[in-house]
């Protein structure tokens, strides 16, 4: 390491001060947008996928005319009878949607003698008497469901209206706040007898069924039997969740990357631009240091060090920037790019999720690209014929 | 120490504005003398300065300094043989004028990546041999004429150099000036460096200590 | 078809890649053609200047693919949670009935990038120039090399199959498997391990003699025999499993990522080996340091490899 090399590419970027915060600024710019992007991203998988690990390994619905509809809760004892299948759970669950406040709650029916089909939700209920629940209509609700019900006035309590027309008051017993926020903040649990008569549905109807298999290796097999089994019904194991859930992500990250291709590509041309066109005073500089003895090779190394300078301290200003925007700020603007779907559903927050893996992506998708815009400007610069600094 | 064999050199051959800039010159210099080159601007003195430095390459002929042949010298070569054999006065001084005078003098040494020690050292023997140990961490843009002139010199001598050139060295100076920089030249002459001066400044024709005038024009030789 | 930020990103630098190397492909056919190292024409002096250029690309895409090659597993890896059945980069490469050539290629043009480098270096050093033509001349074969894997890499990414059930690799690399790489399989473990350490033994008796073609021949077969030791017999040590023999899976990080570590000694270590003897056989000047780096990095692998079947015995009082 030439330590007066470095020293005078870094003042050489001092000397040409405009042009070289110009520069940064649009690399730290474009650093950051990136970053913000895979961080965001990065935080909603993880998310999700604290969220699938708590899912069933199989749920089975029933297709009617192509779409989803209840399916008869005798069909459990079928599905019981199959080898592996440890328990079968019917559920009771459907979106509520609130007109007032524009958000679609998750309405989930539990019933005290059933097992839970999720951990969560068995640490929830453990304390609860459901018989209590439901003499005085009265629900559990998610910390999320509780701010936006609080917003609208409603203190305690909240009138649901049934299919018919008919209200139906249900008192909040309790409030409770479970790992993920984005699974569990729209969530209402209430007696299964409750959620019928909110939705009108038939007592000998449920909305789907999940499935405890004892041996994770034979989902796909048992998946397989009960398509067999009951031709009109939809399977859904946990790890075609995972898989089309990380498609999707990959997806739209990857939607928005071809964006930044665009973006980065236009940087390119104008960091190609800049480096190809010296000023003389420049082209004088150098002359003069060929002149003093400096080999095409040093003209270009000191151009090198000057870009990383300049790579170094826009990817850690972007990346902080970005940390901070993402983590601290909860992504204004962009976050609502990325999900949808969140009108529909009340605030989450970000979880942290930061790795080496992030940081080297974002490595490869930058400082490459700047690099390859200087190659050869550089070298047409370090080439040039001294001997002018003579005439 | 030098030795121009049958030089030529054409810029921009084959094309619409060529142009013959030396025509086969035949010139020895030996080590220790002092040569002034004398001639109109254009008539070859700049050209041929930077074929002796291998800042350009003939188009025919033969460069030969220190016994090396610097015009088959690849550009690694070339690089280090100016660095390490020659020191450049240019017209106008060629000074960097944003960096510090300290900074302008130990450029020819930072390829070379050199002790920090030794090289203060040095820097501040040449600041103290040219009396401008005051300026050391002065920016060029403020500097008198005749101090950018010491800084320039005393860049040229910090790689020790054996063969100083100087293009038109005291175009843009007084008299005061100019006859301070023959001096320094004396001096120079008298610690045995190899000196070609190119320059259309009488002053320096009838010096006692210049060992021979060489008029040019047209790119060749006119009498020596 | 696949599109993840990680595939997007190999995909930009393949192409940056693949117009840059084209450049210095036209230079260097110029060059074979044309240079003249004792011409004083305008076009030798501009082919020399161009010569840099070519230097700096090679440079560039040299020290890049070095990352970008640990950057390839990871991005295998990664999407090995994706595809049905793969559970690390081995179920992923091998999902694509050519992911091993691409490894192949990979790693050869790593070492004949690095060569290059290495010849350049030497050939800048020497007045003359006198490497310069041999010097394209290789670059020209490199260039080709380079088109090829980078052609299988796009096509790699562009045929992965999300709903395509792969083998794993357990059932890659093992003694049930008809794939011909399970020929392997029949070499006993005593046979490997002999070798493998009689090998090395070879190798630091030739870099103490210092003689150059017998080192070169010796570091390349102690970079086939190591592969192979690895997957036959240390890599059951790494997993404690004497059934998984995957070359893959110690790259994660319940292995701490040792993989990386293993890889990384054993390619610096031959590399030096091979590159340094070949520099050393076309000029007597070159400096022998080479022998050493090489068996430093050699030795540090042979640790590395040796220390997890001991440390299990140690553990446990009985091998695998």
């Amino acid at each position: 390491m030439n330590h007066f090399l470095i020293g005078f590419a870094i003042s050489s970027l001092f000397r040409r001060g405009a042009k070289s915060f110009f520069t940064i600024f649009i690399f730290t710019s474009l650093i950051f947008l990136l970053s913000s992007i895979l961080f965001i991203s990065n935080s909603i998988k993880e998310e999700l996928f604290i969220t699938l690990k708590s899912l069933p390994q199989i749920t089975v619905q029933k297709l009617q005319a192509g779409r989803h509809t209840n399916i008869e809760i005798s069909k459990i004892d079928k599905l019981l009878k199959l080898n592996g299948v440890q328990s079968a759970i019917p559920r009771i669950w459907g979106y509520y949607y609130f007109e007032k406040a524009g958000v679609n709650f998750s309405i989930v029916g539990i019933d005290s003698f059933d097992k839970q089909y999720k951990k969560s939700f068995e640490a929830i209920v453990k304390d609860v008497d459901f018989d209590e629940l439901y003499k005085n209509n009265s629900m559990i609700v998610g910390e999320g469901v509780d701010k936006v019900l609080r917003e609208n006035y409603y203190q305690g309590v909240f009138n649901f209206i049934k299919p018919d027309g008919e209200l139906k008051k249900i008192k909040i017993a309790s409030t409770f706040k479970s790992a993920t926020a984005l699974e569990s903040n729209d969530i209402i649990l209430m007696p299964k007898d409750l959620v019928l008569e909110i939705f009108g549905m038939n007592k000998n109807e449920v909305t789907d069924i999940v499935l405890e298999i004892a041996n994770p290796e034979e989902i796909p097999t048992i998946a397989k039997k009960i398509k067999n089994l009951f031709p009109d019904s939809k399977v859904i194991t946990n790890s075609d969740l995972r898989v089309s859930y990380q498609n999707i992500f990959d997806y739209k990250s990857g939607m928005f990357l071809a964006l930044f291709i665009i973006s980065a590509f236009t940087f390119f041309m104008i960091v190609y631009d800049k480096a190809s066109g010296l000023s003389s005073e420049e082209k004088r500089e150098i002359g003069i240091l060929k002149a003093l003895g400096w080999k095409i090779d040093d003209v270009l190394k000191a151009k090198f060090y000057e870009a990383f300078v300049v790579s170094f301290i826009s990817f850690l200003v972007g990346v902080m920037l970005a940390l901070f925007f993402v983590y601290t700020l909860q992504a204004p603007l962009l976050k609502d790019i990325f999900i949808g779907y969140s009108r529909l559903k009340p605030v989450f927050d970000l979880p942290f999720a930061f790795d080496f893996q992030t940081l080297f992506l974002l490595f490869f998708l930058t400082i490459p690209i700047y690099i390859a815009a200087i190659i050869i400007p550089s070298w047409r610069v370090a080439s040039m014929n001294a001997d002018e600094v003579m005439r | 120490m030098i030795e121009c064999k049958n030089i030529t050199k054409v810029f921009n051959q084959n094309k619409r504005n060529e142009q013959t800039a030396l025509k086969n010159i035949n010139l020895e210099i030996k080590s220790g003398e002092l040569v002034v080159l004398k001639g109109a601007s254009g008539s070859g003195k700049s050209t041929l300065l930077s074929l002796i430095a291998a800042l350009s390459k003939p188009t025919i002929g033969e460069m030969v300094v220190d016994d090396k042949r610097v015009s088959k010298m690849p550009d690694n070569f070339t690089a280090m043989f100016r660095r390490q054999n020659i020191g450049f006065i240019f017209q106008k001084y060629n000074l960097i004028s944003t960096l510090s005078s300290y900074e302008n003098i130990i450029l020819p040494t930072i390829p070379s990546n050199p002790d920090e020690i030794e090289l203060d050292k040095r820097v501040d023997e040449l600041l103290k041999m040219f009396d401008i140990t005051s300026k050391k961490e002065s920016h060029i843009k403020n500097l008198s004429g005749g101090e950018q002139q010491r800084v320039a010199i005393a860049r040229a001598l910090i790689n020790n150099p054996k063969i100083i050139i100087a293009d038109e060295p005291t175009a843009n100076l007084d008299e005061k000036l100019s006859l301070e920089f023959i001096d320094i030249i004396k001096e120079l002459k008298q610690q045995k460096r190899t000196i070609i001066i190119a320059t259309h400044d009488p002053l320096f024709f009838n010096l006692d200590f210049v060992d021979r005038v060489i008029e040019m024009k047209d790119g060749q030789i006119l009498c020596s | 078809m696949f599109l993840t930020p990680e595939i997007i990103a190999i995909y930009i630098l393949d192409i940056i890649f693949l117009v840059f190397a084209s450049f210095a492909f036209i230079i260097s056919i110029m060059i074979v053609k044309k240079w003249d190292i004792n011409s004083t024409s305008e076009l030798q002096y501009s082919l020399e200047k161009r010569a840099i250029l070519v230097a700096t690309i090679i440079k560039y895409i040299f020290i890049l693919k070095l990352p970008l090659f640990i950057f390839f597993v990871f991005t295998a890896d990664k999407i090995s949670g994706v595809i049905t059945g793969a559970m690390c980069a081995a179920g992923v490469v091998n999902s694509i009935s050519f992911g091993l050539w691409l490894f192949v290629f990979k790693i050869l043009n790593l070492f004949i990038f690095g060569f290059w480098i290495a010849l350049h270096v030497k050939d800048m050093q020497d007045e003359k120039l006198s490497f310069t033509k041999l010097k394209f001349s290789i670059f020209i074969v490199a260039f080709v090399l380079l088109v090829v894997e980078i052609f299988y890499e796009i096509s790699f990414f562009s045929s992965l199959d999300v709903d395509k059930i792969v083998s794993c690799c357990g059932t890659l690399f093992s003694v049930a498997s008809s794939s011909s790489f399970s020929l392997i399989f029949n070499i006993p473990n005593n046979v490997i391990i002999t070798t493998f350490y009689l090998i090395f033994a070879l190798l630091v008796f030739f870099s103490f003699l210092k003689k150059e073609l017998p080192f070169l021949v010796i570091n390349v077969i102690f970079f086939i025999v190591s592969l192979l030791s690895l997957i036959l017999f240390f890599g059951t040590y790494i997993y404690e499993l004497p059934t998984h023999h995957c070359p893959y899976c110690f790259l994660q990080r319940e292995y701490y990522y040792v993989g990386y570590l293993l890889y990384i000694t054993l390619f610096i270590g031959t590399f030096s080996g091979i590159s340094g003897s070949i520099l050393r056989m076309l000029r007597a000047d070159y400096k022998k340091i080479f022998y050493k780096t090489s068996l430093i990095f050699n030795s540090l692998y042979v640790a590395i490899v040796t220390a997890y079947p001991i440390i299990f015995y140690i553990k446990n009082g009985v091998w695998l």
